[in-house]
């Protein structure tokens, strides 16, 4: 372990606290603003309902894309950081990279992808209804599509990432 | 209430709307062209320093990345004045918590852009 891996994965550590905290933020705003502090049983009710009447499947998409997005920022000031080891020496950039092929941080990647797929395609769905007359219905069923297919590619995407750490 | 700076409010909103659309089509193809490359196409582990070099050594994967850099920070700037709009207590921390938020925002992209120039020089500016 040199000191420059201990630095990158002392501020990926770092990088995930801030992404729980911010996941602890939207939750207990949610909680206070979006429907009442605690769960209850009409709100278990509520799973019992069609997929086409729940209407709440778009508040929790809400939720997620700002997650998603606030987990890729942070990792994206983490990866701009490392990247700029390449401007001192080769050998700095080469030893911290080579964390970057280990399995727990192949791992994350596949966290990574699922929530680049989902984000993208949400927000494209965002654009959408913004553009054109779409309705709650058809809003809905994009959801669902986008769900299902970004979890196929994540699926997909992670067998090819993976693939190295089994072989 | 002041009229002058309810619009101008308003029209930074504006911007900052159509900005994060915008960049956010752009990086639709952009990000995950990106991951597709280095982790996809390529397994993460060849993307070594030699890789990066040689990568850069032509026009458009430099033109790739400096868009990705610069609308990659755009979005999650405009993003995250949404996210500071809905969470923050008052005027006066919203402003603080944006003014913090810029810098940072701002140096990442300046050291991506010096990076990207440091490793240009590298290339072709020796004149080897």
């Amino acid at each position: 372990m040199t000191t420059i891996q201990i630095a990158f994965l002392l501020l990926l550590s770092f990088s995930f606290i801030v992404i729980l905290g911010f996941i602890y933020k939207v939750w207990k705003v949610a909680l206070f603003a979006d429907g009442g502090p605690n769960p209850s049983f009409s709100r278990l009710a509520k799973l019992g309902r069609l997929p086409a009447e729940r209407v709440e499947i778009s508040r929790w998409a809400a939720y997620f894309h700002r997650v998603s997005g606030f987990a890729i920022f942070a990792f994206l000031s983490l990866h701009i950081i490392d990247i700029s080891t390449i401007a001192f020496s080769h050998g700095a950039y080469d030893s911290l990279h080579a964390i970057y092929s280990t399995w727990p941080m192949r791992l994350f990647e596949c966290g990574l992808l699922f929530a680049l797929v989902f984000h993208t395609l949400n927000g494209i769905r965002l654009i959408i209804v913004d553009a054109f007359d779409v309705g709650v219905r058809k809003s809905n069923i994009f959801l669902r599509v986008l769900l299902i297919f970004s979890i196929i590619t994540t699926l997909g995407g992670s067998f090819v990432i993976l693939q190295p750490v089994f072989n | 209430m002041n009229t002058k700076k309810t619009s101008r409010s308003f029209i930074s909103h504006r911007l900052s709307y159509i900005a994060l659309r915008t960049t956010g089509l752009l990086l639709a193809v952009l990000a995950l062209g990106h991951f597709l490359i280095t982790h996809i196409v390529n397994d993460v582990a060849a993307t070594d320093s030699s890789f990066v070099i040689s990568r850069w050594s032509s026009t458009i994967w430099v033109v790739w990345d400096v868009l990705l850099l610069t609308s990659a920070l755009i979005h999650a700037f405009a993003g995250l004045a949404v996210v500071v709009h809905d969470y923050s207590k008052n005027q006066k921390s919203r402003v603080w918590t944006l003014r913090l938020l810029s810098i940072f925002v701002m140096s990442l992209l300046i050291i991506g852009l010096l990076v990207m120039a440091v490793s240009l020089y590298r290339i072709y500016g020796t004149g080897a």
